[in-house]
């Protein structure tokens, strides 16, 4: 039953889109002396790594002149639960196009939380203020991401990202031999939805489109009076082909 | 009880003694390293942080190390934050040495704060690995009292956290170990452009100068310019072309521009306008004399590329070559360029000058087209800044690559919301005066290994539909 390879990346992609919205924070600093302010966009990246990628890419020549650089950003994903709260009949299906104009069936997705945790690392509370500021008012608690989910069928689902907690450390008391450091995290909730295998769909492509009208709502005693009905032009016309319609109608009055 | 009045426990020669000793055994067994002090340029009142500091000066001093088998602390760290390099070193200064060279020399300089002591927060660079290290604490009675009195300071320091705080003590092993870190951005420049060649054309009986006399009235665009023939056969008849100027409502011609200035003349040509939308405007001709000659025209022979306008392609003739002419009575010719998409198309004559001597295409008069100005010129210096002409942005240079014109700079900074420069701005450097025209700047490229802002952003372009925008993009 299970081992049908298939792999949407959802996770990777609602990893990248929950990044996004921590990409292009800003900290700015008045320069003394004058009307100018120095910005400086902070440095985003997933936490975990491969420590011995983080030791070639951050520390290549081995000797670095400095502990690290601050102020920086870093995100990972924390845990995957699932949502019973968003729960939908687990033999629904829909159908999709995919790029090709295949029609394909596709199981309803399964609702799942993914959670998230932002952390901020600075030299100074200023700098924690100003991002803070610029990321809290955004969500009450939610902010709604419209994510691909699934490129091959074009599945764009609203994401929404809760904001959970807030909390620091500020480790600024005891003895001098260790500095203050001072870290931001957030914890963010973000409802996502995991598809599963897409299968060709048995049924073809719609190729005729039959409308009855009636001249009464109530079409239990109403009589149909017109039957409009298109095909495609020529009825072997695929998608991606330039093709017309064929157009009928057909009075029904006597019916 | 009292101590025994009669044994003295520390004399100020047995303590001048040890402290010599002291500050002997340093210079045996120590190593010369750099005290940089903090300086404080903005400070948050009640936060109580100091929110910009610099360092721009740096003082010699040999300091012992205490822990001699390799750096204590935890060593190099992997954390959410990437690899962090937490080395402890503890250093012992000469009290002495400190006070008499150090405090003198940092305590006038302007935002210093206590220079009677070395202090916490300020820096120490360390040659053996080219580290910088802060000062976390200042032990400063460890040996206890000897003799009363206490000789050295203890210095327990770890690695720098940088923050892009400016670092510019004129040394450039200190100045340059922080030359890849940091928060930095790129600034592409265009290429190098060409230079214009060009040849000047002699001729004989020329026109020298055009006046117009009449400017007249209605011309809403240039009307033709026309020159009567030449008289002598064989000549080449003058050409030019009409500048005109509005002022209020009313458009009149200005100049008569010569493209070439003819040749064959034995009389001054006659000159009509025609077209433009106007009339009555008129003007006359100055003609070169009987068998002078001059410079009439001038071919281009390679148009260059990367011209900004005309008046970033400056023509210079030289001067002229007459042996016979008498002091003084030589003029220059003076030519202007035409530039049309980046190249110069043609130079034209504003004067055809006085003096010159040859036939057809000369090779002993020279005309020499100025190189594209924003092609650029210079070498920026590291740590100076630049500022982008129309933005107003500065920013302080971290690196410069000539052959690849790409400038990495950091505390970018300016006075509007909008703190980036402009594609197509001149980036000017304040101490090498070096001028380049931007292509781009890349405000995503932190050039950091860890940031990963660059990355993230292509991938969610092909998944994210911000069809409004990102709320998250203003700061």
């Amino acid at each position: 039953m299970l081992g049908t390879y298939y792999y949407h990346e959802i996770l990777r992609r609602t990893t990248i889109a929950f990044a996004t919205l921590f990409n292009d924070i800003h900290i700015r600093h008045r320069k003394k002396g004058t009307d100018k302010t120095t910005d400086i966009k902070v440095p985003l990246s997933y936490g975990p790594i491969q420590k011995f990628l983080a030791r070639l890419e951050q520390q290549p020549e081995l000797e670095r002149p400095v502990q690290n650089v601050l102020p920086r950003l870093s995100f990972e994903m924390t845990n995957i639960q699932y949502d019973a709260s968003r729960k939908t009949s687990i033999t629904q299906t829909f159908k999709a196009c995919e790029d090709g104009g295949q029609i394909k069936k596709v199981f309803l997705p399964i609702p799942y939380n993914i959670g998230f945790q932002l952390n901020m690392m600075s030299k100074i509370e200023e700098d924690t203020h100003q991002v803070v500021e610029q990321i809290l008012p955004f969500f009450q608690p939610a902010f709604n991401l419209t994510v691909d989910l699934v490129d091959s069928i074009g599945e764009k689902r609203d994401v929404p990202v809760i904001l959970d907690s807030v909390s620091f450390t500020d480790d600024y008391e005891g003895d001098f031999s260790s500095r203050r450091v001072l870290i931001y995290t957030f914890n963010f909730t973000v409802k996502t939805y995991l598809f599963g295998p897409i299968a060709d769909s048995t049924d073809g492509l719609i190729k005729k489109v039959q409308v009855d009208l009636y001249s009464n709502t109530d079409v239990q005693i109403a009589k149909r009076e017109t039957r409009y009905t298109v095909t495609p032009d020529p009825i072997d016309a695929s998608p991606d082909d330039d093709y017309g319609y064929n157009e009928s109608i057909e009075n029904l009055f006597d019916q | 009880m009292p101590l025994n009045p009669f044994f003295l426990s520390g004399s100020k020669g047995e303590q001048g003694l040890i402290q010599d000793l002291i500050n002997e055994q340093i210079k045996m067994y120590g190593v010369d390293v750099h005290y940089i002090p903090r300086k404080f340029l903005t400070k948050n009142t009640v936060l109580k942080e100091v929110i910009e500091s610099q360092y721009d000066s740096a003082f010699p001093i040999e300091a012992y190390i205490s822990n001699s088998n390799g750096f204590g602390g935890q060593g190099t760290l992997l954390s959410k934050f990437g690899i962090t390099e937490v080395d402890d070193l503890t250093l012992v200064i000469s009290r002495e040495i400190f006070e008499l060279y150090i405090t003198p020399l940092q305590k006038n300089l302007e935002d210093i704060e206590l220079a009677t002591r070395p202090k916490e927060g300020d820096l120490i660079f360390f040659p053996l690995g080219d580290r910088i290290f802060e000062i976390k604490y200042v032990e400063h009675e460890s040996p206890f009292y000897q003799l009363k009195k206490n000789y050295v300071y203890e210095l327990r320091c770890e690695p720098f956290r940088y923050g892009n705080e400016v670092i510019d003590t004129s040394i450039d092993v200190i100045d340059k170990s922080v030359e890849d870190e940091g928060i930095i951005t790129t600034l592409s420049f265009v290429g190098g452009g060409r230079t214009a060649t060009a040849q000047v054309i002699m001729g004989l009986q020329y026109v020298t100068e055009v006046f117009v006399n009449e400017d007249g009235n209605g011309y809403d665009f240039p009307p033709s310019v026309t020159f009567s023939p030449p008289e002598i056969p064989g000549g080449f008849t003058a050409r030019g072309f009409a500048l005109t100027t509005s002022v209020g409502d009313a458009s009149s011609v200005y100049d008569v521009i010569l493209s070439s200035a003819g040749s064959g003349y034995e009389n001054p040509p006659t000159i009509t306008f025609a077209g433009g939308g106007g009339a009555g405007a008129a003007a006359t001709a100055s003609i070169a004399g009987v068998g002078v000659t001059g410079i009439i025209g001038f071919q281009m022979f390679d148009r260059g590329e990367g011209y900004l306008d005309d008046g970033d392609a400056v023509i210079t003739v030289t001067p002229p070559n007459d042996v016979n002419l008498a002091p003084g009575a030589g003029v220059t010719a003076v030519g202007i360029a035409s530039v049309q998409n980046g190249q110069v198309v043609s130079i034209n004559i504003l004067n055809s000058g006085i003096g010159y001597t040859g036939a057809g295409i000369s090779t002993e008069i020279s005309v020499t087209v100025s190189s594209p100005r924003y092609a650029g010129f210079g070498t920026y210096l590291f740590n100076e800044i630049v500022t982008g002409q129309t933005s107003g942005v500065e920013a302080r240079v971290k690196s410069w690559d000539a052959p690849s014109r790409v400038l990495k700079v950091a505390n970018v900074s300016s006075n509007v919301q909008n703190v980036s420069f402009y594609p197509g701005e001149v980036v000017v450097g304040s101490s090498s005066s070096a001028y380049y025209k931007l292509a781009e700047y890349d405000s995503e490229d932190l050039n950091d290994p860890f940031a990963e802002n660059k990355d993230i952003e292509t991938e969610a372009d092909a998944i994210l539909d911000f069809s409004e925008s990102n709320p998250f993009g203003n700061y």
